[in-house]
């Protein structure tokens, strides 16, 4: 069994070293694609946000199919629990148990801070695939946390992408990301993302720890933790519906 | 001599009452008017202390850097001791607590699915305390376009416009959306239990109006608040009386430090109205001073039909040998004894008057199409320290000069002349 | 007629009542219509063109409220008649607080409104950029001070640059100042990808006839100044116990002056009634006279009261400017607003009650003795 793993572990390495001689910019971001997206996940996961009256915790599990669906249900702390969120496209609706109300969060809404912290809706909404619209070069090499990274740097391909420069560090042997900062159009720094935690999800590599920070902003940033996700689900179609958020 | 020339005024008619009569009437006039234009100046400084700025209002530092936003994360603690402290210190004044926020109103329809939404400002206060002197202070109940005050908890009042905008009518169920002092998402529903005309267009976009009780709730507020605003019991700001209120307390929290520590400011230091005040009191003392100028004109006058009347008697004194230097200072004197009892008379009068146009006020709502919380449509005065004194300024001196100037007459003249307007 | 001295002292006193009711009401009203007119100046101009969707209370309604200048009123723009200006949201960071703020993009030439822009016709790196005092408290900012914004453009892409303060103003009229930061136009445009687009566009002159256009609507003065207008009308209210109190002042003023008169004048009373004139007579003769008093006073008040209130009017009743250290101060003065229905209904109003107080003392010249009269002994 062991002896099984080290060898798996010598080949994958082994592959890794061949092709990050030669393997394009564009194809490392495929790869990491790979690792981050899938058909659908369910996440369960814990978000801290530094306020200013102290850290809070908020507990939430998510549904998500492809870029356009999405499902939150909060579960702790108890002010927040049985709250609820639906994204549908560009469409985002909130409900709330106590008010038994489903508001619908439009245009401008979309840009607030989510719970306070330093992730917008639409921050939370974004999940398009980054090689579908960016394009990569390979800008430079570092060591992130003993890790050897490339950076990347990406220029959207598309003109209303909300950050149209990122750079990105990504781990030469497992292809996910370690740090990700993303840029005004004018290459003003606007917020870095660290990814930490990285652990082997079914069969992929995934950040289960993700710090956000608005750098503009003072403050410690949002701790984002990943406590479970699978991927590949059965996941029932009704979960996407407004119906869905009144149960 | 005083008392020789005081008997004289109080026993000859002739000599006292006219003269007095105008300085009375003259007095009182003025100062009406001072009172009266300090009132009706001063109702921006009146509308923003009741709204927004207190008299004094006890902020956190955070919160005082960033008032505009209106931000409830920097909200006060320890409330409850707060405001027990300053109600035991400064026991005159009347402390309220105050949560000013930022959110959405959302309209549901029959499913509870947004219909209609907008943004709101909201506005805490105690409407529903027995003693509460909140509604009264913010003419809450004359300004109620449709409905009526919220009664009981979970009752509010939104501007009669973002009702229209939304289509709800009292008696309906809106959502707040807001976000608690720790950065949660807050929602809850009210019934809205009517709606208000402020006379603001940005309020009348979209303010609402409820109890504090339900704004701590909805806020996760326990023992926070986001203002505690002090007001003189009188009404009115006193800028000497706030700034020694606003020293001591500062001087007592010097040693917190921290976004959260407490601090105190004065209306003079908040909204731009410092120098709004120094426009009004500038306004008033050109006002005032060409009303005592005019109102010494007339005085003048008054003391030189005084002089000229007694051109006999000073004839007859004259004659039977008293110097011409006496004659005319016992007149000095004696126009001061009467610019002084008719001062004094008409300052009374005249903050009688006034003390009634500032507690009753002339209501003048009828004449205006709505009253609203900026407008409520009732002119007050307002007594402020110089309208004590101010009318001695007219009363006194152009009768003195008035007087003076008339007297002139008894050095130009002739004693035989004099004695001669006697006799015919 | 023949008092001489007298009648003209009191003709003077009763012509200073006339200058000072016209004066101090007309102060009144100007100080009313002060916020008014600096709006006007500062703000609205003649009238303001709004892109359709634009709407002053809902900054959020800003990503979609803006549109190319339309063609018909370009010829208006080029003669400096008109002066679009572009509005933006964006984020700022005082004190890395995150604070939202309105970008508006101006000519740095335009004449029309008294916002200082000149000082953003100017080559630096930075953006340039204007604010208000309370904005510059607010936000802790002075001339020479560097800021990042950050802004989102047309397509929603995130962008961030610095700007640089240029000149910090001062005025009457929060809604220029409050949360807003003033840019050449041409660089806000750039920015924001949005190319001879605009938000509104302020008329430097009243407009009658507007020119229609598709996605632009004019909003006049009584639209853009109807806060203000009620609250004139509601201060106007308040102002007029200032005129009656002002009246009762002059009342008082003429009764004096006429009790003195007839006191001064019972000899010539005694000889008229004397001479045969019923009392009647004598009442109607020292009314007419005083009403005359009035009239006189009223001339007197023309000559130069019309000047004085005319260079008031264009001079202006200087404020002191509060002492600012940062701020280019403006001179804050009040200029009175006289309207014809004012001077009217004074000068009517003070010659009736001119001649009704006049009238008063007279009756005491019923009960007079003619005798008794010309020995000067009734009062």
């Amino acid at each position: 069994m062991f002896f099984r793993k080290v060898i798996i572990t010598i080949i994958v390495l082994f592959s890794n070293q061949v092709f990050a001689q030669d393997i394009s910019a564009n194809e490392i971001l495929k790869k990491i694609d790979a690792n981050l997206s899938a058909d659908n996940q369910v996440i369960s996961s814990k978000m801290v946000i530094h306020g200013k009256r102290g850290d809070r915790t908020v507990e939430s599990k998510s549904w998500t199919e492809g870029t356009e669906k999405s499902f939150t249900e909060y579960l702790a702390p108890a002010r927040d629990k049985g709250t609820k969120m639906l994204k549908l496209g560009d469409q985002l609706w909130m409900y709330s148990p106590g008010t038994d109300r489903t508001i619908q969060i439009s245009g401008h809404m979309l840009r607030q801070s989510v719970m306070g912290s330093d992730l917008s809706y639409e921050d939370m909404m974004e999940d398009d695939k980054l090689h579908e619209v960016y394009d990569a070069v390979i800008a430079g090499r570092d060591t992130l946390e003993n890790t050897v990274c490339w950076i990347l740097e990406l220029t959207a391909t598309e003109k209303d992408l909300a950050y149209p420069k990122r750079k990105l560090w990504a781990d030469q042997k497992r292809f996910i990301p370690l740090r990700e900062e993303l840029y005004a159009k004018s290459g003003t720094l606007l917020k870095r993302i660290d990814f930490k935690d990285v652990r082997s999800i079914d069969g992929r590599w995934y950040p289960t720890r993700m710090i956000f920070k608005d750098v503009l902003k003072e403050g410690q940033g949002t701790e984002f933790i990943v406590d479970d996700i699978t991927f590949n689900q059965d996941i029932p179609a009704y979960i996407f519906s407004k119906a869905s958020l009144k149960k | 001599m005083f008392k020789f020339l005081l008997k004289g005024i109080l026993r000859d008619h002739h000599r006292s009452l006219f003269p007095i009569v105008i300085v009375v009437l003259g007095v009182s006039l003025t100062v009406l008017a001072h009172c009266w234009i300090n009132g009706i100046l001063g109702d921006m400084i009146d509308f923003n202390a009741k709204y927004s700025t207190g008299h004094v209002k006890i902020v956190t530092n955070g919160y005082e850097d960033n008032m505009d936003q209106m931000p409830v994360e920097l909200a006060l603690g320890n409330v409850d001791e707060l405001l027990a402290k300053v109600r035991k210190d400064y026991p005159k004044m009347e402390w309220v607590e105050r949560i000013r926020f930022g959110g959405l109103i959302d309209a549901p329809d029959n499913k509870g699915e947004t219909r209609a939404q907008g943004p709101a400002l909201g506005l805490a206060v105690d409407l529903l305390s027995p003693d509460t002197k909140e509604v009264e202070r913010l003419n809450i109940n004359k300004s109620i376009v449709r409905g009526k005050s919220p009664e009981k908890n979970g009752e509010i009042l939104i501007s009669d416009e973002l009702a229209d905008k939304l289509k709800v009518i009292p008696g309906q169920i809106v959502t707040l959306m807001t976000s608690t002092m720790y950065g949660s998402m807050a929602m809850q529903n009210y019934i809205v239990s009517g709606t208000i005309k402020f006379g603001v267009t940005a309020m009348d976009k979209g303010a609402m109006i409820l109890d504090i009780t339900d704004a701590k709730y909805v806020m996760d507020m326990q023992d926070e608040v986001s203002e505690i605003l002090g007001y003189f019991s009188n009404g009115i700001y006193n800028n000497v009386s706030a700034t020694t209120v606003q020293n001591r307390f500062n001087a007592a929290y010097k040693d917190s430090t921290g976004e959260f520590a407490p601090v105190m400011l004065k209306l003079r230091d908040q909204n731009e109205l410092a120098s709004m005040l120094d426009y009004i009191s500038r306004m008033i003392s050109i006002f005032i001073s060409v009303f005592v100028l005019a109102m010494s004109i007339v005085l003048w006058n008054a003391g030189l039909l005084g002089g000229l009347r007694r051109y006999g008697e000073m004839g007859l004194r004259l004659a039977i040998g008293e110097f011409k230097g006496r004659v005319y200072r016992s007149l000095i004197y004696e126009s001061v004894i009467v610019g002084f009892i008719g001062s004094a008379i008409g300052t009374i009068i005249g903050l009688g008057a006034a003390f009634y146009l500032q507690e009753v006020g002339l209501d003048f709502s009828d004449l205006m199409q709505n009253a609203t919380v900026l407008w409520p449509g009732v002119f007050r005065a307002k007594i402020t320290l110089p309208a004590y004194y101010i009318g001695f300024i007219p009363g006194l001196i152009s009768t003195v000069i008035g007087t003076m100037l008339s007297g002139i007459g008894i050095y130009k003249r002739q004693t035989a002349q004099l004695f001669k307007e006697l006799e015919t | 007629m023949g008092a001489g001295l007298r009648t003209w002292l009191n003709v003077l006193v009763l012509s200073f009542s006339f200058v000072i009711i016209i004066w101090h009401r007309g102060i009144l009203d100007g100080w009313n219509h002060q916020a008014e007119v600096d709006t006007i100046n500062w703000e609205i101009g003649g009238g303001i063109y709004w892109h359709e969707k634009y709407d002053p209370y809902d900054p959020f309604t800003l990503t979609d409220s803006h549109g190319p200048v339309p063609y018909q009123l370009k010829k208006e723009i080029n003669a400096g008649n008109l002066e679009p200006i572009l509005i933006s949201q964006a984020t700022i960071y005082p004190d890395g607080h995150m604070q939202t703020v309105l970008l508006k993009g101006i000519d740095p030439e335009q004449m029309i409104l008294a916002l200082p822009t000149a000082p953003l016709d100017t080559m630096i790196n930075e953006i340039p950029a204007v604010i208000g005092t309370r904005m510059a408290k607010s936000i802790k900012l002075k001339t020479g001070d560097y800021m990042t914004v950050r802004w989102r453009d047309v397509n929603g892409v995130f962008d961030a640059a610095d700007i640089r303060i240029v000149g910090v103003f001062k005025t009457n009229v929060p809604s220029v100042d409050n949360g807003q930061i003033w840019l050449p136009l041409d660089r806000l445009q750039k920015m924001m990808q949005m190319p001879d687009e605009a938000t509104i566009i302020v008329a430097a002159k009243e407009v009658s006839e507007p020119i229609l256009t598709s996605s632009w609507e004019f909003k006049d003065h009584d639209f853009l100044l109807s806060d203000l207008t009620e609250m004139i009308r509601s201060k106007s209210i308040g102002g007029s116990i200032m005129y009656i109190i002002l009246l009762l002042l002059a009342m008082l003023a003429i009764f004096d002056t006429q009790v003195l008169s007839i006191f001064r004048r019972q000899r010539e009373i005694g000889t008229h009634m004397a001479l045969g004139m019923t009392r009647g007579q004598v009442i109607r003769l020292f009314t007419v006279e005083g009403a005359m008093h009035g009239i006189l006073a009223a001339l007197i008040a023309a000559i130069y009261g019309i000047p004085f209130l005319y260079w008031q009017s264009v001079a202006g009743l200087s404020m002191p400017a509060g002492t600012d250290d940062m701020g280019m101060a403006v001179a804050e003065k009040i200029l009175p607003v006289y309207s014809v229905g004012l001077v009217i209904s004074t000068t009517l109003i003070v010659l009736i009650v001119v001649t009704i107080v006049s009238f008063l003392p007279t009756r005491r010249i019923a009960k007079m003795n003619p005798t008794e009269a010309i020995k000067g002994k009734v009062i």
